[in-house]
This record gives C-alpha cells, sequence and structure tokens, in this order.
C-alpha cells in the first residue's frame, strides 16, 4: 500500500505511543497527518509538529466524521476511559467503514491476555479469556470489534506490544520518581519478563503493516525480542540516576501475604473514611465551618495536652493509632498493578511479525535505555 | 462597585476567570464593570460565579464608548488590532501579554497610544511579585559581588485549559513557549541587566510555528557590566523553576513556590549558609490585584505604570529575532528515521 500519498488520521496523538507515532510520520514524510485532540491542553508536544490538529471525541461520531476527514490510513492509539476503550474503537471503525478508509491499525496490548499472563500465551494464536481486569478486557473486547470490522472487509491489524517505553513514557519517569522515594523492590530478584518494546520498534512495526498487504487482518506481538527481566529494567534505571547499592528486594509471598493481611471492602472502606477524616485537608477544610472550628479546636487542644501515652490510648480507642516504627514496613509493597505486572513469566514471541511483516527489533533494549537515559538528562527529570 | 473607575474585561476565558476578575471584582476603584465575550453566556456565566452585578456584552465595539479603561484578554492574534480601536476610542489599555504577536504591530500600539495620550499597560503581572523588587536592590547593594551570570528554566507540563484552545495554533497564537511565558521571564532579565546584546537560540518546533521548548543563552550589557545567563522555558517537561544567579560572593535564588521571597547563600567559616529576603509591610493581594491596582492608580495620574508597551515592544523585538535565528534543539532520541532499504 502507498500509504504515504493517503491522508493519516492518528488517534491517541496527544499521548506517549500517538505522539511518537505523528512524529516519525513527519520524518518519513508522510503526506498529510491528521490528529484527533481530545484534550487541547495535552496536545503541546504534537503542536510542535507540521500537522493537522482536529478537535474532537472517540465517544462523539459527528466529531470523529469531521477529523477523519479523507483519511485513508487510520492508527488508532486512542485510549479515553474504561467505557472510550470500546465505544471509542467502534465509533471509529463505524466512521473509517463510512469513509472507506483502506488500513485500519489498532493498537491493542499484549495485556489482553492479563496483568499477568498465563503460560502458553507466548503467541497470538493462544485463546484469550475473560482476566477480570477491566482495562485488559475492554481492550479484548475493542480488539474483537476490530476484528469483527475486518471480517466485514475492512483492512484491520491488530498490535500487540506489550511494556512499550521511551522519551516522554511514564514507565521510566514514573520509576525514576518512585526510585528517588526508594518506594521500589526487586519482586523475586527482579525475574519477571518485562517484554520491553522501544517506542521506535513499535512504529516501525506499524509502518510495516501499512507497506505490507499481508498484514491485514492480522494480530501481532511487537517487543524488542529481547528476554529483558523488569530487574534489567529497574536496575538500568537505577543506574541512570546513580544508584549504586542493591535494590531492596522482596519475595511474592511476602506480598501475597501482605495484601492477605489487608482489611476486606467494609473494613477498609471504614479505615479509609478515618484515614480521610483525620487527613490535614479535610481538617482545613472542616475549620473553615466556624462551629466545628470552635468545637474541634477544643478538642485537638485537649488531645495534645495529654501524655504521649493517654494520647495514644485515645487514639487507638478512636481507632487512629499510628503504627509503632517495627510495624512499619521496611521494605516497599509494590501495588497490586506493579506486582501483577512485574510477577509475569511470559516471553512474548515476535516471531509471526517477523515472519509476515518481516519485523526486526532496530533497537535493541539497551540502545533504547541510552535514549531514553539522554532525553531524561535533557528534560531534567534526572 | 464604589469607585470612579468603568473598565472593561474583554475575553472571558481562563486568565480573566483566575486572575483579572477576582481583582476587579474587588478593587474600590471600579465603579462600572463590563464583562464582554463573543460567547455573551459565557460571560454571564463567569458574572454568576462570581456573583457579580456587572454589564455583559458580546461586541465590545458597542461598549468602548461607555467606558475609561479595558482589560484586552483576548487570544494573542486580537491583541493588536482590538488595543488600536480601544486607544482610538480614547480608552486606556491593560493588554495581556503578549502585546502584540509582531514587533510591528507592538511599536504601532505603542504610537497610537502616545498619539492619542491613553494608557498602554501590559499584563506582566510577574513584576509584581516581591522578588523582582527585591533583586536589583541586593545586586545594587553588592550582596552578591560581581554578577557571573544566571540560570533561569522555567516550565512544567502544559495544562492551561485555554477556553478558545487558540495555544496551539500560529494563527492565534503568533508563537509558542518562547511567546507564551518566555515573555515574563525576558522582560525581568531585561529590566534587571539591561538590553541583550547577543543572544543565541534553540527551540523544537519541527515547522509547526509553536515550539514546546526553548533555550536562549543571552548576554546583556547595562548598569551592572556584561552579564550572560540562560533562560529555558517549556511546555513538556517539568523543569526546576527557579532563577539561580551567580555573583562572586554569593547566589541569589528565587524560588517559584515563593516569587515573594529571595534566598541568598554563600559561604562562611567553611560552610554554606543562606538567608531569606522579604519585602516589609508586601500586601497580601495577588499579582493582578497589584497590577490593576498600578494600572488604575496611573489612570488617575498617581503613580508610573509598572510595565507599559514600549517596554514589551522591546521583549517582542527580541523574540522575533530569536524566531528568525532560531536552531534546532538537538533531539537524537527523536530523529530516528528508518533507515534506507528497511521497506520490504
Amino acid at each position: 500500500m502507498k500509504w504515504r500519498d493517503r491522508t493519516i488520521f492518528v488517534t491517541g496523538a496527544t499521548g506517549f505511543i500517538g505522539g511518537r507515532v505523528c512524529e516519525r510520520l513527519v520524518l518519513e514524510s508522510a503526506g498529510r497527518v491528521r490528529a484527533l485532540v481530545h484534550s487541547p491542553h495535552k496536545a503541546a508536544r504534537i503542536a510542535r509538529l507540521p500537522i493537522e490538529l482536529l478537535p474532537g471525541s472517540l465517544l462523539d461520531r459527528e466529531s470523529l466524521r469531521l477529523a477523519l476527514g479523507d483519511a485513508k490510513v487510520v492508527i488508532h492509539c486512542g485510549l479515553g476511559n474504561a467505557r472510550g476503550i470500546v465505544r471509542g474503537t467502534e465509533n471509529l471503525l463505524a466512521v473509517a467503514a463510512e469513509a472507506g478508509v483502506e488500513r485500519f491499525i489498532h493498537m491493542s496490548t499484549a495485556a489482553v491476555f492479563g496483568l499477568t499472563p498465563p503460560a502458553g500465551s507466548e503467541s497470538e494464536d493462544a485463546p484469550v479469556h475473560s482476566t477480570g481486569d477491566d482495562y485488559c478486557d475492554n481492550k479484548r473486547r475493542a480488539e474483537k470489534a476490530a476484528e469483527s470490522m475486518g471480517r466485514k472487509g475492512m483492512s484491520t491489524v491488530i498490535l500487540r506490544p506489550s511494556i512499550v517505553y521511551g522519551p516522554y513514557s511514564a514507565w521510566s519517569t514514573r520509576l525514576v520518581q518512585s526510585l528517588r522515594q526508594n518506594t521500589v523492590a526487586l519482586i523475586d530478584g527482579g525475574r519477571g519478563a518485562c517484554n520491553t518494546t522501544y517506542v521506535d520498534n513499535l512504529i516501525d512495526a506499524i509502518f510495516l503493516c501499512l507497506d505490507n498487504d499481508a498484514s491485514s487482518g492480522n494480530t501481532f506481538f511487537i517487543t524488542d525480542g529481547e528476554a529483558v527481566t523488569w530487574g534489567d529494567f529497574i536496575r538500568a534505571h537505577a543506574t541512570m540516576l546513580g544508584v549504586s547499592v542493591p535494590l531492596p528486594e522482596i519475595s511474592s509471598e511476602q506480598v501475597r501475604a501482605y495484601y492477605k493481611q489487608q482489611p476486606g471492602l467494609l473494613t477498609g472502606s471504614v479505615k479509609a473514611t478515618a484515614q480521610v477524616l483525620r487527613s490535614r485537608q479535610f481538617r482545613e477544610m472542616l475549620m473553615q465551618v466556624p462551629l466545628t472550628q470552635k468545637i474541634l479546636s477544643g478538642a485537638w487542644g485537649w488531645l495534645e495536652s495529654l501524655s504521649e501515652e493517654r494520647r495514644q490510648l485515645v487514639r487507638s480507642r478512636i481507632g487512629v493509632r499510628r503504627p509503632a516504627a517495627a510495624e512499619r514496613a521496611t521494605v516497599p509493597i509494590p501495588d497490586a498493578v506493579d506486582f501483577a505486572t512485574q510477577t509475569g513469566t511470559v516471553f512474548f514471541s515476535i516471531d509471526k511479525a517477523r515472519k509476515v511483516l518481516g519485523y526486526e527489533p532496530r533497537i535493541l533494549s539497551s540502545q533504547g535505555l541510552a535514549l531514553v537515559e539522554q532525553w531524561m538528562r535533557h528534560a531534567k527529570y534526572i | 462597585m464604589s469607585g470612579d473607575i468603568r473598565l472593561a474585561i474583554l475575553g472571558c476565558g481562563e486568565i480573566t476567570k483566575i486572575g483579572h476578575l477576582p481583582a476587579a471584582a474587588i478593587h474600590p476603584g471600579i465603579g462600572t464593570l463590563w464583562l464582554i465575550d463573543a460567547d455573551a453566556t459565557r460571560a454571564q456565566r463567569l458574572a454568576e460565579h462570581f456573583r457579580l452585578d456587572c454589564q455583559i456584552s458580546a461586541d465590545y465595539k458597542t461598549v468602548l464608548p461607555q467606558v475609561d479603561a479595558l482589560i484586552n484578554a483576548l487570544p494573542n492574534s486580537l491583541h493588536a488590532p482590538v488595543n488600536l480601536e480601544a486607544i482610538h476610542a480614547g480608552v486606556h489599555l491593560l493588554c495581556e501579554k503578549p502585546l502584540a504577536t509582531t514587533a510591528a504591530d507592538a511599536r504601532a500600539c505603542c504610537e497610537a497610544a502616545e498619539k492619542k495620550a491613553v494608557l498602554l499597560a501590559v499584563g506582566m503581572n510577574r513584576r509584581f511579585v516581591a522578588s523582582h523588587t527585591l533583586l536589583p536592590i541586593i545586586l545594587q547593594e553588592g550582596y552578591l559581588g560581581e554578577v557571573l551570570g544566571y540560570d533561569w528554566p522555567y516550565g512544567g507540563v502544559f495544562d492551561w485549559t485555554s477556553a478558545s484552545g487558540f495555544y496551539f495554533s500560529r494563527t492565534l497564537a503568533g508563537g509558542g513557549a518562547l511567546l507564551d511565558f518566555g515573555v515574563h521571564l525576558l522582560d525581568s532579565l531585561i529590566e534587571w541587566f539591561g538590553p541583550v546584546v547577543n543572544f543565541d537560540y534553540q527551540d523544537d518546533d519541527w515547522g509547526s510555528g509553536i515550539e514546546a521548548n526553548a533555550i536562549l543563552d543571552l548576554r546583556h550589557c547595562g548598569k551592572f557590566g556584561e552579564i550572560e545567563g540562560q533562560a529555558r522555558v517549556s511546555r513538556t517537561y517539568p523543569l526546576r523553576n527557579r532563577l539561580l544567579i551567580r555573583g562572586s560572593k554569593a547566589q541569589a535564588e528565587i524560588p517559584a513556590e515563593d516569587p515573594d521571597t529571595l534566598i541568598i547563600r554563600r559561604e562562611a567559616g567553611g560552610c554554606e549558609v543562606s538567608e531569606t529576603l522579604r519585602l516589609p509591610n508586601f500586601a497580601d493581594t495577588s499579582t493582578f490585584y497589584k497590577q490593576l491596582d498600578n494600572f488604575i492608580q496611573s489612570i488617575r495620574g498617581n503613580q508610573k505604570l509598572e510595565s507599559d508597551g514600549w517596554q514589551a515592544l522591546r521583549v517582542i523585538e527580541l523574540i522575533e529575532a530569536c524566531y528568525a535565528h532560531r536552531r534546532r534543539i538537538p533531539e537524537p532520541w527523536s530523529d530516528i528515521a528508518r533507515p534506507e532499504g528497511a521497506v520490504r
């Protein structure tokens, strides 16, 4: 397909992947690029480019029709909220079908198999089951919508990258922030499969899907094709920050035990409410009410006048006892999403992309991480 | 509204909502207040939000004969043409920055205002933070010794929810980060260190005319001699947002979180000591209020404008020169096209 002559429509253009897609299209001298902009204030990165920025929403078909214009190629990286993932994809597919779009690249994710993909999900033909995670399940539903439109005759391609990183990626900016705050621990020594996908490798794959008509109707995993672990990825970022000491480690058993101890929905909600009620922000807001100001000032004054021992007693009675130092965790506990993401063992195969598209990851993970470091130094993240 | 000044605010976008209107709503000098927007319902909603009893209009032309002063808070490209209309109507002007998108237009505004003998103030509200006054005092007093240079990174991930979205249109905005908040930095630097006699300018515009990042290396020649420094603005990166001035005896810092202070750091007894300077009795009002007050007092002849059109013009001339001599910021992580022969 001679896609460079066509008008190309990009959704998710104000995001990390879509923004880079727009840059690469400019570098590839693509004819006309139209980018859907849902939140104008997020468009600073792509506003630098000689492309058209079109206001609209994936949830509003009429705005999509106007934004799509005469585009014959769609690169759909848009996400939006949970509802937007499925409904937005359905809307875009419908509008693209009306407009006679010749190729529709649907950016899915390897997470359709869940945040911790089960053994056996290494290749694209592995069955996908409901995971119970909204994001993962909605991304699968969106894939089904694309597959369905493909069966009706539109040339659709589904790409499933995994951990897409590169300049502007929150994987890196959040990670260095967490490393600075000492809130990162390697789970099981960091041996979980990371499946890194350098953003330019992914975009090479997009362009190959446009070049190559054999891509049509197919689904492809796209990664860097290296067995990079989470330990490798996290340590590389620690090195960027100049952290030389070994990172704290925690076993998955310890994490599971920690979560098991956590209160259930009702108890957790009561405790969280108590936490809100005693937060400084809430107290400040409450203190704006003259009557509560009077009552609470008296109560806090009385509490402060007690000995530390009696204060602890009162606090424990009203359920706001502060944990003793020994009770506080010394190793950071990963949140549930990080835990699930970093404990997978599956490395996705890119054999199909190699065979059908001629895809070969051009940027090795070591090179990709070096580019990220260069960018983060420029952007003053490190 | 008990004062004698009849003021109109034109353009009811974000800057009016968070800056100009809250100031005007409480200023005792305002007698009659107009809110004007092409979308009159937006103006009405804003008035209701602030529970203001003010006049609403969708047509500034009909309002101009009824007011003494106008705040022009329209998108950048409309600053100069509307300024000229207001000036010709004999209305004093406080124009949001930038005064115009070209130096020629800015000069035309200045000349017209002078000819018509109306005030032309420009919205450089950052001149009204205490450190803007403190810095020249400590430089003059020799706190820092010889001034060696400065470093001023300023920026963050852009989150300005503009009502019109004009920021990312070259036609409407006239430029990117440099013309947006870069004008504040350049205005202050020129005011403190004198005119720029040499510069090197880089930005990351790929051809749209709307840069997200700009880096300026500047050399000034002013009352403290020749001073070199770097200013950097960004709409995509969370920079440190503090001005650091290096001197032979000490360093001065204006922290972003409290620009009403100035921190002096120097070595004493082998260790670094610091002191935080403030202006005594510095009013706890917003910079927009202080700016409006200066405008109103100037209309009454009680004060001199803190930032007038001619001062704004020299900044726009510098920005125009920067755009004319721009170099691309090297972005080796970006300039990765597919190698020849990669296409099958």
